[in-house]
């Protein structure tokens, strides 16, 4: 088994503009300028980071068949510490100092009480088990979002060039060139080449 | 014991010493700051493990008795009477109220007209309803959304038409189809 250690840089960073930080088929994640940001390293090299500002997450999980569309789309205002895995460099370009009046703005009284939280997200995700790999976070394998929601557990969003998986806790949401799946507590649909399996139980 | 026993216990011991090392390894990384994070087993994984718990979940319907009848396929849980009681549901006339009027107006049965052939941009919609204008047809679709029978996709802004907004609008003609014949008798 291969370990690595994942950390977090020693420094603060925001946002000098506003970062597009995934734009797919399906899903759109922005965050505004002055959020704030700190580099997840492995190895001493950037592997990704962990943002506090205010994001919007705009994610399509409907399904398409011959007998209509089910789900609807997810549009989330994300003003918690979030972590991303993947495409760091084009990001770097936009991200410059803080000031003491940016970590204010996010409610922090220095540096320190933000290094502190962003410390608790990474450990959190590093809780979830062995599924995360170096492979999925470089070049182009995709980026990983995790989002805590209302019950503090992670949401989680892998996205790639064709496909994408959204795990939160209303659904599960898995998207390919050619096959949809989409779990919800109610139903469950499957969508493959115009061919569609819908579930529709109560144990489901 | 022969010395080929007994040179394989050794290499035995060895290969245990070797181990234990690699292991005092690891938990001395461990006791050192950072998060450790098991990178044999890469995204794909993850992506295995949902979709394996999706297709569990499958197979634990399907395993019930699948009925095949005249009204097509119905999957019963194992050891549930066949045919369930019929409930008779209280009619929610608020709800009934909302879908019916928002069928109620001939643009919006065009749009789900439209819609029913594939998704479309708003833009796509207008072409399509010669002669209203774009804030109206914007109109008409929330009124649609708000119903149940359309909904947006977010990124692309596409407008699909909904699995009830389809039965809805199938209804909808065939109780004008009903009516029609009804009044030629």
């Amino acid at each position: 088994m291969m370990l690595q250690q994942y950390r977090l840089d020693n420094t603060a960073l925001k946002a000098t503009d506003a970062l597009k930080l995934l734009q797919s088929e399906r899903a759109i994640i922005e965050a505004d300028g002055n959020t704030l940001a700190v580099p997840i390293l492995l190895d001493n090299q950037r592997k990704g980071y962990i943002f506090h500002g205010h994001a919007k997450l705009l994610l399509d999980t409907i399904v398409e068949t011959k007998e209509g569309a089910m789900g609807n789309s997810v549009e989330r205002e994300i003003n918690e510490p979030f972590l991303m895995l993947g495409d760091t460099e084009e990001i770097l370009q936009h991200l410059g100092a803080p000031n003491k009046e940016d970590l204010t703005a996010m409610g922090y009284k220095d540096e320190q009480e933000f290094m502190a939280k962003a410390e608790d997200l990474l450990h959190k995700f590093g809780r979830r088990g062995k599924i995360w790999g170096h492979d999925c976070c470089s070049g182009n394998y995709g980026i990983i979002f995790a989002f805590p929601n209302e019950t503090g557990k992670l949401d989680i969003l892998i996205a790639d060039c064709s496909r994408l998986v959204y795990k939160a806790m209303d659904r599960v949401f898995i998207a390919s060139k050619s096959k949809v799946i989409l779990k919800t507590p109610n139903e469950m649909i499957l969508s493959s080449n115009q061919k569609s399996l819908m579930i529709r139980n109560r144990h489901l | 014991m022969s010395d080929e026993m007994k040179e394989e216990i050794k290499k035995l011991r060895e290969e245990i010493a070797n181990l234990k090392e690699q292991l005092m390894d690891v938990t001395e990384q461990k006791k050192s700051r950072g998060i450790y994070i098991d990178i044999g087993n890469n995204v794909r994984h993850y992506v295995e493990d949902v979709m394996e718990s999706v297709t569990e979940g499958i197979h634990g319907e399907l395993e019930r008795c699948i009925l095949i009848g005249p009204k097509g396929m119905r999957i019963v849980r194992r050891g549930e009477p066949q045919r369930e009681e019929e409930h008779v549901v209280e009619a929610n006339f608020s709800k009934v109220s909302e879908v019916m009027s928002a069928l109620g107006q001939e643009y919006r049965l065009k749009i789900l007209g439209e819609l029913i052939r594939g998704g479309k941009y708003i833009n796509e919609l207008q072409e399509k309803l010669s002669g209203i204008t774009a804030s109206t047809l914007s109109s008409h679709l929330k009124v649609l959304e708000e119903a149940g029978l359309v909904v947006q996709e977010k990124v692309r802004g596409r407008y699909l038409i909904t699995m009830p907004g389809r039965v809805a609008y199938k209804m909808a003609l065939r109780i004008t189809g009903f009516v029609e014949r009804g009044s030629q008798e």
